[in-house]
């Protein structure tokens, strides 16, 4: 009796729409944030190698070359505005743009709980950085945590511009991501960047998601290419993130 | 049982799981030992039919609380943790060897089970699934038997001596 009443339960929670079940969810990260928080910082610096003092360790160097790929992109931008729209004046990439930054309360491949919330202006749809380059968006929010669908998930499909030309890349679930349906007439590289395209509302300015690691044909389809990106940031080990809300509230 | 103990035990081993664990990850699949599914096992083993039901749904509730989706782990888990505890009352698994195996076992029922259900939840499942719950089976069912002793102390329960019988 005792059983089929539990399961009974079990069949409740699992038929609830995710919506409301992820308020157990939230609700616990939120509770615990405290040991989760330090649990995870210790397992960080666990798995962090010793470091030489004479150079920058490589999480900071990603998120330089990061940032240097983002101002790139934006002064190539830049340079082509002004050469088509001499004498209109635009605004900077992200002017208007908030960044809320959130501390990682656990980390998954299927998805990241962050410390921030509705409270805090976050919605769905918004991107998330990390290391200064677009980790994912956000895909449920509750008062005080939200969850990031990271661009590794399968469920996860963003528009981007790699080589001049826009296509949608989607996560493999294996910490790194495929880009869809790009025809071979297109040439495209090892190691050529990835960016986010604009999305108005959402993002100002294309910013950088990773970098091709792998290209080649498509065994089903020869006529395309089979691309795989890798993150521009170690997305499984990031402590911190920045959620990009554009026209924040004063 | 002492309930109370039981519960505090089980929200440590949950925040445990969700955090400190990543330390003993191995392989770039991120394969870590499941702390909840060790304890599935000690207590299905441990316990009374009834304390082993009870056991075994909270123990589920608990995965879900840190997995990917509600109602998966508690339904696979309080399934096979019920079923274990009726097998046990047939079959002793006393020795350490038994306790790995039936780990094992477990891990793989209920990682299987898990992933159907997540699928029919319509939820994202990760690309190499069978393979982390077969290794995440590996893992616990090697890491599991030694952590039998210090739980029993613990939580107060008498357990058996391995080798002695």
């Amino acid at each position: 009796m005792l059983f089929t009443w539990f399961m009974l339960a079990g069949f409740i929670l699992l038929l609830a729409p995710q919506k409301l079940t992820s308020k157990f969810q939230f609700a616990f990260a939120h509770i615990f944030r405290w040991p989760l928080s330090i649990g995870r910082n210790i397992s960080l610096s666990a798995r962090e190698q010793p470091q030489l003092t004479e150079v920058v360790s490589r999480a900071k160097y990603n998120q330089l070359q990061n940032h240097l790929a983002n101002l790139t992109e934006e002064l190539n931008e830049e340079r082509q505005k002004v050469k088509e729209l001499s004498g209109m004046r635009n605004r900077l990439p992200l002017e208007g743009a908030g960044l809320i930054l959130a501390e990682v309360i656990t980390a998954s491949i299927e998805g990241h709980i962050i410390n921030r919330g509705e409270n805090d202006g976050l919605r769905k749809g918004q991107f998330v950085l990390g290391d200064n380059s677009i980790i994912g968006t956000i895909s449920d929010v509750s008062p005080r945590t939200a969850k990031v669908e990271l661009v590794t998930e399968t469920t996860s499909n963003i528009a981007v511009e790699i080589g001049g030309l826009k296509a949608v890349i989607q996560g493999d679930g294996k910490n790194s991501a495929k880009v869809q349906l790009v025809s071979t007439k297109h040439k495209i590289k090892i190691g050529d960047k990835v960016y986010a395209c604009k999305k108005p509302g959402l993002l100002d300015a294309a910013m950088i998601i990773g970098t091709v690691a792998e290209c080649t044909r498509d065994n089903e389809n020869p006529l395309l290419w089979d691309i795989t990106v890798e993150s521009a940031s170690d997305i499984q080990n990031l402590t911190n993130v920045a959620v990009i809300i554009m026209n924040p509230k004063k | 049982m002492h309930w109370l103990r039981f519960a505090v035990f089980i929200l440590i081993v949950t925040v445990l799981q969700a955090s400190l664990v990543d330390v003993v990850a191995v392989s770039r699949l991120d394969i870590k030992p499941d702390f909840l599914l060790i304890l599935l096992v000690f207590f299905s083993i441990h316990c009374n039919q009834q304390e082993a039901i009870i056991t075994s749904f909270t123990i589920g509730f608990a995965a879900d609380i840190i997995g990917s989706a509600m109602g998966v782990r508690i339904i696979s888990f309080g399934l096979f943790g019920t079923l274990l505890a009726y097998l046990h009352g047939v079959i002793n698994i006393k020795k350490m060897p038994y306790q790995s195996f039936a780990i094992f076992i477990s891990g793989l029922l209920t990682g299987i089970l898990a992933h159907f259900l997540t699928l029919l939840k319509s939820q994202p499942t990760g690309a190499n699934a069978y393979t982390v719950v077969f290794l995440t089976s590996v893992y616990s069912s090697f890491v599991g038997p030694f952590l039998f002793l210090p739980t029993a102390w613990l939580m107060h329960i008498k357990t058996y001596r391995f080798g002695r019988r």
